[in-house]
């Protein structure tokens, strides 16, 4: 291993300008001239609008739908039979649909005098029953959101399993009802967008805070008429993004419209409370689940009802029915089941629509599974992670094709069981839950384990009927005239520390100093097409796409090294960014100047295409890479305030090659902080109107330094077969199972009352709740 | 329109500025000091923390009026301060930080920590950093950075 | 999230303070600290139309011991009497509460003043000064006066102040060194406002015990019945709490009447162990 090329901690290069205060992000940049929009937003759940009354003298700084010429409701698609599409106006025609829709855009010199207008834009409501919980909108006779549908499913789906076979052999049935609330993702920094005409290009350019620029173009041409090569988005830095970035948004398409129509670059930065009431939010799903065992708890049989709650509207691209596609084919997790069976539904409410948060549908669906698991373990009298293990898919199986048809491609998935087991020390805390605390708190141990299938390719997209299937991604290398790199991405680094990361992946082949290479990412204009940043699959797939262009470089490099160092091309070798033959060696830089600047100088077989390459890469087979973990946690619970402190919490994770462990544990860290988030604290709640309920951070709570425990963290490495560099896909995993650890360990400390906590957040007022229950049945 | 004259970053700056502009937006449109961020507006996240006379405080709350005579540094204005060099230091080597959204807010209140409670231990550093949200790091480089300043400057 | 226009004047002296707040008929507003108007006006909560600020006042910012009291200029800062940078009179208890208000950065520039007239029921020094039995200076149109805190929050967000009164300071028994006092604040995280506050002061040298409920829907509440058990010497468990709040009306839902009760036995197991 080299100090700057894979597997090595490289110091982050991004972080030097965010430390001085000198990033750039959307919101940092100043237009000339420029607007700022404010929008009118909903205050009903569900209504037909009867009047827009603009204030006097501002009609031409207010526009509502039927000033909006030119733009097409945005309408995303999905292949599946059966599949209803619900389109997403950019500004509410006819009936509003969730509080916090966009109804009037009002422009201002400043947000502030934006903000003015929209106070004094006048609507006038006829208000509907809306539907809110999507149990009830699931069933026959619930208020329509789209009264053409007839009811409110958007997609149903089954896959029967052979349940009666399994079912006659199980010792124990055990069935539970989960609910993962509402919650918002909560970048820190908002959506933004600064849009202008460029008349030179004849293009719009938008500045926007995306994960997925290349994505976003494609959809703003679309909704606004034109063609892709007039749109060139650019993301700058942005200020994370876990999902809420994948999505063209109602606002950024008003703000693009005006910036055309009137020639003025337009500018909209989300607050926070647009943020936490009017962004697509994610997360919510309802399980039923069940699970056949046998009398050692070896699950047999799984069946499950999955219901999420997609809000009113489908986003673009990735559509509202994504999450229980994911849902349905995820639910088995890591275990080896005979049989299962699974019916979901996608279900549209009076809420803000869904988009997939980090982790997309599988916290849910560990949360369902691996609460049912620790349920079967209290059943059967064993201990969870023995429980685990012996469910689980062994080493020797692998590569293992699993009853949802994925195929596993390495690890050791009950080995990071016993490690984490290991790691909190089962035995010496069940000492301490049985000794009792002095402060009278209860002690739990909780697990959760899950594979995490990232970077999946084109087959798997394509079976999701999204109109997006992401093929070959292709990364740009060019050697500079001085012998310095430039890589150019689609992708969109946003936190994840790819400019460091793919400049590893370079150094590793070329030898070169990190520090001399540049990565452009983020900027249609510039890098190659790319779906972007999502579904873990950056490092696979841009990372691999880097090394294919590096080698190809390594090739034309050898080709005037020889020429130069007088040898055959294939006695050359590149390293250490040099080109070294078998009596000399020269640096990058002197291929660079006979390449661009004597060429005079250059072999008569020189590759024509120079020291530029853009190559395009894809695993083979590419239905993903399978990362592993298990997660392992110690809680203190407050029987008296239902108060949960997290004592002790473990992650043994496997993500094959780490390009940086210290970036690979920083997204562990993270995303495990995320998933303490939803495990107690973060929640949308809706009251029965409609009503957003937690509007401001002071109602939806993001946990702190406080409530985030000192991970302890170990690494596997199981490289993956069919990757570049083996590396897996893990930017997402570890928000998977943590709300299943902590749930299962408040359900252990709560197992004297027979009380068990099955939906998140898992609040002081739901633990107190489930006691006082138990208690009243114990009565 | 409300006259005021502070320093800012050491500089002083006279200005015309609308009572309801807040110190975060008159110094990020106003001064196109852009380092300062603005996460919530309402207080809770940190992310707009400068010093105001010596202290850590909420720009997005204060208004810039309110601010005539005070003596302003933003995350910009610390290029020369030693604590906030070791501080920078320790955030690139613990991996302290990842969008950098909440980075500058996090430099200003480590800043205070360390001055103000040199013999902080873990614990009291989380409790101290609950003002300030960071949605990326999981908060974990952010402590190992200050208590490694905090250990340093105990020598 | 920007605040609807308003005017700005800073006041000179308390006198000019009042005459600026009296000087329109509009909706006008002294400016504390901020931490408490600022958030209300950026999400247009509060849309005043004048607002005058007092917080560098130097009455303001003076702090007195008089007769049995410390004089607590209105616009002295959480984290100056978190710090210590005040006298002490109730044996580390105001200290205590300072330091466990919100975040450092809001500490810095948030006024107790302000804090007592915003009234917010789930913030800190309402419950915790009512239960040192303090006294608000206020000064206005009429003159000066001084209004028992128990007399002065009405309600929720709502106190005894005139359109253009201000609070210039706050009177605090000083407690005799062997009283005892506790303080047990339930909240998500630190920083946030409470789910529910139990304060407890018992100085039975000067014949003083106080036991209050906060974070409830409206004023603080005194539980006279626990003040009782409090001088009796006994301990109260959390159905004992339970059963007198009932006995005084004050019902909330089953988590409420829960912590609560938890709130408050804990504060006086505190002040009994302290
Ligand atoms: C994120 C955050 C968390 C918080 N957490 C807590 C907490 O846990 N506990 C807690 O107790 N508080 C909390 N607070 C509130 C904080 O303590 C405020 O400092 C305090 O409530 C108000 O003080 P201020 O000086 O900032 O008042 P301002 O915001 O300036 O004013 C508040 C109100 O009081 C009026 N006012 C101000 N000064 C005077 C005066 N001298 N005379 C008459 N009226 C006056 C104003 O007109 C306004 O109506 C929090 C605030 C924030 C932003
Ligand atoms: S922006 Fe000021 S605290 Fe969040
Ligand atoms: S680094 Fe992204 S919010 Fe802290």
């Amino acid at each position: 291993m080299s100090a700057t090329g894979i597997g090595a901690s490289v110091l982050r290069k991004e972080d030097r300008r965010f430390l001085a205060g000198r990033g750039n992000y959307v919101a940092d940049i100043a237009a000339a001239n420029e607007v700022a929009l404010a929008f009118v937003r909903s205050p009903v759940a569900h209504g037909r609008i009867r009047s827009i009354v603009k204030p006097d003298g501002a009609e031409h700084l207010v526009f509502a739908a039927d000033d909006l010429d030119g733009v097409a409701p945005m309408r995303a698609p999905s292949k599946l039979p059966g599949y209803k599409p619900a389109d997403f106006p950019a500004l509410a025609t006819g009936k509003v649909r969730f509080v916090g829709e966009t109804v009037a855009a009002c422009v201002g010199a400043t947000r502030a005098e934006a903000e003015d207008l929209a106070q004094l834009v006048e609507v006038e409501y006829e208000e509907l029953a809306p539907a809110v919980d999507m149990l009830a909108a699931r069933a026959p006779g619930a208020p329509l959101v789209h009264e053409a549908w007839g009811d409110n499913i958007a997609l149903a789906t089954r896959t029967e399993g052979d349940m009666a076979a399994v079912a006659a052999r199980a010792a124990h049935t055990v069935t539970r009802e989960f609910r993962m609330s509402r919650q918002a993702m909560v970048p820190m920094e908002g959506r933004a967008v600064l849009a202008e005409w460029n008349s030179r290009m004849d293009q719009l350019i938008v500045h926007t805070a995306t994960q997925v620029p290349h994505l976003i173009r494609a959809g703003l041409a679309l909704f606004l008429g034109l063609e892709q090569r007039q749109v060139r988005v650019i993301a700058p830095d942005v200020g994370g993004g876990f999902g809420l970035k994948t999505y063209v948004q109602p606002e950024e398409l008003v703000a693009c419209w005006y910036a055309m129509k009137s020639g003025r670059p337009a500018r909209w930065i989300s607050d926070r409370r647009e943020h936490l009431i009017a962004d697509a939010n994610c997360r919510e799903h309802h399980y039923i689940v069940t699970a056949h065992a046998d009398a050692d708890g070896r699950i047999l049989g799984l069946e499950g009802e999955v219901t999420v709650d997609a809000g009113a509207y489908s986003i673009y691209p990735f559509t509202n029915c994504l999450e229980a596609a994911m849902a349905g084919g995820n639910l088995p997790g890591p275990y080896a089941i005979e049989a299962y069976g699974v019916r979901t539904w996608t279900v549209v409410t009076n809420k803000p629509p869904l988009v997939p948060y980090r982790g997309v549908a599988r916290p849910g669906v560990a949360f369902a599974m691996e609460m049912l698991l620790d349920a079967v373990a209290r059943e059967v009298g064993r201990e969870p992670h023995e429980v685990r293990m012996i469910n689980m898919v062994p080493e020797s199986a692998m590569p293992y094709t699993n009853i949802a048809k994925k195929t596993f491609d390495s690890g050791d998935h009950p080995g990071a069981v016993a490690r984490a087991a290991g790691m909190i020390d089962v035995a010496s805390v069940r000492e301490r839950q049985a000794r009792g605390e002095p402060d009278g708190r209860l002690i739990g141990l909780g697990f959760g384990s899950y594979v995490e299938q990232a970077a999946h390719g084109t087959s798997v997209f394509a079976s999701w009927g999204v109109q997006m299937v992401p093929g070959y991604e292709q990364a740009g290398a060019k050697l500079t005239p001085d012998g310095g790199l430039e890589l150019r991405v689609g992708v969109q680094s946003h936190g994840q520390g790819m400019e460091t990361t793919l400049a590893q992946v370079a150094s590793e082949v070329l030898g070169i100093d990190p520090g001399n290479v540049s990565v452009i990412h983020g900027d249609t204009g510039l890098t190659p097409y790319s779906t972007g940043t999502y579904a873990s699959r950056s490092i696979v797939m841009a990372g691999g796409a880097v090394s294919r262009a590096c080698k190809v470089l390594v090739e034309r490099m050898k080709t005037i090294g020889g020429h130069l160092l007088q040898c055959e091309p294939d006695e050359i070798r590149v390293a250490d960014g040099r080109v070294m033959g078998p009596a000399g060696d020269l640096p990058f830089s002197e291929i660079g100047r006979v390449w661009y600047l004597n060429p005079e100088e250059l072999p008569a077989d020189v590759d024509t295409d120079g020291v530029e390459a853009v190559v395009g890469y894809r695993p083979e087979p590419d239905h993903g890479t399978f990362s592993y973990s298990t997660h392992a946690a110690v809680i203190a619970l407050d029987p008296d305030t239902g108060a949960v402190e997290v004592l002790d919490y473990i992650v043994v994770e496997d993500c094959g090659t780490m390009v940086n462990p210290m970036v690979v544990s920083g997204q562990v860290y993270g995303g495990a902080a995320q998933g303490i988030g939803t495990a107690l604290y973060e929640e949308s709640p809706f009251d029965e109107s409609g009503q957003p309920l937690a509007s401001t951070f002071a109602d939806y709570h993001l946990p702190g330094a406080p409530e985030v425990p000192a991970f302890r963290l170990a690494h596997m490495v199981t490289p993956s077969p069919h990757t570049e560099h083996g590396i897996k896909g893990m930017g997402e995993g570890s928000t998977i199972p943590t709300p299943a650890v902590i749930g299962n360990a408040v359900n252990d400390a709560l197992k004297r009352y027979g009380a068990e906590v099955n939906e998140t957040p898992i609040s002081p007022r739901r633990i107190l709740a489930a006691i006082a229950a138990s208690q009243g049945e114990a009565a | 329109m409300t006259e005021i004259s502070l320093t800012i970053n050491g500089a002083p700056v006279t200005a015309s500025v609308e009572p309801r502009t807040s110190l975060a937006d008159f110094v990020r449109d106003g001064q196109r000091l852009t380092g300062t961020h603005l996460g919530c507006e309402h207080g809770v996240c940190g992310a707009c923390t400068v010093e105001i006379d010596g202290e850590p405080m909420r720009s997005c709350i204060t208004y810039a009026v309110s601010c005539d005579g005070a003596a302003v540094t933003t995350i910009e204005g610390f290029d020369d301060d030693a604590a906030m060099e070791d501080l920078r230091q320790a955030f690139t080597e613990n991996h302290g930080l990842q969008c950098g959204y909440c980075t500058p807010g996090m430099l200003v209140t480590a800043r205070d920590i360390v001055r103000r409670l040199p013999d902080a231990d873990e614990k009291r550093v989380r409790l101290e950093l609950s003002g300030n949200l960071c949605r990326c790091t999981g908060y974990v480089g952010i402590v190992r950075a200050i208590l490694s300043v905090l250990e340093k400057r105990r020598g | 999230m920007k605040p609807a226009r308003f005017d700005y004047a800073r006041a000179s002296d308390v006198a000019d303070a009042v005459r600026l707040l009296g000087s329109t008929d509009g909706f006008n507003k002294p400016l504390g600290g901020g931490m408490s108007l600022g958030p209300m006006m950026n999400l247009r909560l509060a849309q005043p139309d004048l607002v005058v600020e007092v917080r560098r006042l130097d009455a303001l910012k003076t702090v007195a011991e008089e007769d049995g009291h410390l004089a607590v200029g209105a616009g002295i800062t959480h984290s100056a009497i978190e710090d210590g940078r005040i006298p002490e009179v109730t044996n580390g208890m105001m200290r205590f509460v300072a330091g466990q208000i919100a975040y450092r950065a809001v500490r810095n520039r948030g006024t107790i003043g302000g804090s007592i007239a915003h009234a917010d029921p789930a913030a800190d020094w309402p419950t915790a000064l009512r239960a040192l039995g303090a006294e608000v200076a206020i000064d206005g149109p009429d003159g000066a006066r001084i209004v028992p805190l128990a007399d002065f929050q009405l309600a929720a967000f709502t106190v005894a102040l005139e359109p253009a009164d201000i609070v210039t300071a706050l009177r605090v028994p000083r407690l005799s060194p062997a009283a005892r006092w506790g303080y047990y604040k339930i909240c998500r995280k630190p920083g946030e406002f409470a789910d529910s506050i139990g304060a407890v002061v018992h100085d039975p040298e000067r014949d003083f015990t106080n036991v209050v409920l906060g974070a409830t829907d409206g004023a603080p509440l005194d539980v006279a019945a626990l003040a009782e058990a409090v001088k009796g010497g006994g301990t109260v468990e959390i159905d004992d709490a339970k059963a007198a709040l009932a006995a005084q009306g004050a019902v909330f839902d089953d988590y409420g009447n829960q912590i609560h009760a938890v709130a408050l036995s804990r504060a006086i197991k505190g002040a009994l162990a302290s």
